[in-house]
């Protein structure tokens, strides 16, 4: 961390948008209420390593994630794919012997450095995961409102809810039952839901863990073409099975093997001409 | 790594449809053959024979067509499969406009009549280019098969050749001389000339792709401009 966390806190303080300061926010970047004002922040990964026990899961690996673009990660089950977007948002070190080595960087700034807090992590670095996972005694209106009141902001969230609910595209199937448990909407609905919950609180990087793996086409096509409008505002990384929906969302696509990040380039170049034979065997289909 | 059977389906139908469309220039080499053979014993009859049968070529092209359109739909092929794809589309369509420039040489036949007034110097050259066209058409199709790019890029040397014996067919029929009814055969082999050095072009484009399935990269192996 180049800047020491309570100077951030004294920036941050005076802009009305945050309540909860983050010491991961860069405080040169205004945050001030705009159109479609790009929180975006690139993600680096430097010499990535991340074990479960004695499972070296992922293997050295280096990318960057950059900001307002989407990057799709795919690989086979097990080629360390999830894991590598679940220590982006320290998720990782939750499961108990598991460790990380290597560095993960938000712009410059080091999200595993020792005065980082893992929760004001988490608050940049949204997720949203494979089965939509609304809180199932809330109201569509508390769910999203919920994100908020978690990162410890008070007061009135109405019209935030209502940005967020445009965001991810449910506003105008929402608007007239608000109030109405969000366990009630479809999978697809759900899924945009907990996309809401995840933008509230105004992130810079929204992480997918296969988000459309449980949905319908019609309802996975309004997922990705929510997805080419978030980039503008967020960086973007997707972790899918789906060749093809990577194809269709992704600026950048980055394909993993055994733990191991093989190919990492443009998306139209990965599935037209790739450079690594095993990448060609992978998206041909030849194994996996 | 274990191979996956459900690719297997998507594999066979590739290879089917790559089997077609280079079973396409077979059909092509066949009606030159044909074409040819018309051309030298003036055999009007053959001549007719190769139009009716440009119907096959055509009907593959159709198919072909419709297998790679149906792949693309439902099999989403990606990187090299996708370039294999693409590539046929490429090949099929010059297999069915080399049919079609048999057709147009089987067509201007006929005008020559049973004993035109030839010039034997003539009709070999156009004789020689129609046996280089039947000879690129044939090494077209092996170096797609082979993914042989120096075989693929060997085409230009012979296609040179045929430019250059088409430039000295013309030269020989501006200078056939005053009779009306050798110039007007002239013209009509001038024509065939012209046929058959389309087709090599054409058989050189197929080239072209076999470089862009291996390399990924397309690139004219010659300015057609200059061709």
């Amino acid at each position: 961390m180049s800047t020491e966390p309570g100077e951030v806190r004294e920036e941050e303080r005076t802009r009305p948008t945050v309540a909860t300061p983050s010491p991961l926010r860069t405080p040169e970047a205004p945050r001030a209420a705009a159109h479609v004002q790009s929180h975006a922040r690139t993600v680096v990964l430097e010499g990535l390593h991340a074990y479960y026990g004695d499972t070296h899961a992922v293997r050295g690996v280096s990318i960057t994630f950059a900001a307002n673009e989407v990057t799709a990660m795919i690989g086979p089950s097990g080629c360390g794919k999830s894991t590598v977007v679940r220590c982006i948002n320290r998720m990782h070190e939750e499961i108990p012997g598991a460790r990380t080595e290597g560095r993960i960087l938000l712009d410059d700034k080091d999200i595993h450095a020792k005065d980082v807090d893992v929760v004001s992590v988490r608050r940049v670095i949204g997720m949203v995961f494979q089965k939509p996972n609304p809180f199932p005694t809330m109201s569509i209106y508390d769910n999203v409102a919920a994100g908020l009141r978690l990162s410890g902001q008070r007061g009135n969230f109405k019209e935030r809810v209502e940005q967020s609910l445009v965001g991810a595209g449910l506003w105008e199937e929402v608007k007239d039952r608000l109030g109405a448990p969000g366990i009630g909407l479809s999978g697809g609905q759900q899924q945009r839901l907990c996309i809401a919950r995840t933008i509230a609180v105004e992130p810079e990087v929204v992480i997918m863990d296969e988000p459309a793996s449980a949905l319908d086409p019609i309802s996975t096509l309004k997922i990705e073409e929510l997805v080419q409008e978030l980039k503008k505002r967020f960086t973007i990384i997707i972790v899918t099975h789906n060749m093809q929906q990577a194809a269709r969302v992704a600026d950048k696509t980055a394909f993993m093997l055994s733990g191991e990040l093989i190919e990492f380039g443009p998306t139209d170049k990965l599935f037209t001409n790739p450079d690594k034979k095993e990448t060609e065997d992978y998206v041909t289909g030849k194994f996996g | 790594m274990a191979a996956s059977a459900a690719r297997t389906h998507f594999r066979e139908e590739l290879a089917r449809l790559e089997a077609q469309a280079l079973g396409a220039l077979d059909l092509v080499v066949s009606t030159l053959d044909r074409t040819l053979e018309a051309l030298h014993h003036r055999d009007i009859e053959l001549a007719s024979i190769v139009i009716q049968d440009d119907d096959r070529i055509d009907g593959r092209y159709l198919e072909v067509h419709q297998g790679i359109l149906s792949l693309l739909a439902l099999q989403a092929p990606v990187a090299s499969d996708l370039r294999v794809v693409a590539a046929l589309l490429h090949v099929i369509k010059n297999a069915e406009r080399m049919g079609d420039q048999c057709v147009n040489i089987a067509k201007v036949l006929p005008i020559t009549g049973f004993e035109p007034p030839s010039d034997e110097q003539m009709l070999r050259t156009v004789e020689r280019m129609g046996k280089l066209a039947r000879s690129e058409v044939s090494q077209a199709k092996q170096a797609f098969q082979l993914r042989d790019v120096p075989l693929a890029e060997d085409l230009v040397r012979q296609d040179a050749e045929i430019n250059r014996l088409n430039r000295e067919c013309f030269q020989r029929a501006v200078a056939i001389g005053t009779d009306a009814d050798r110039r007007e055969w002239a013209m009509t082999m001038m024509l065939v000339a012209r046929a058959l050095e389309r087709i090599g072009d054409n058989a050189v484009d197929v080239g072209e792709q076999v470089a862009f399935v291996v390399t990924g990269l397309f690139r004219e192996f010659s300015d057609a401009s200059h061709r």
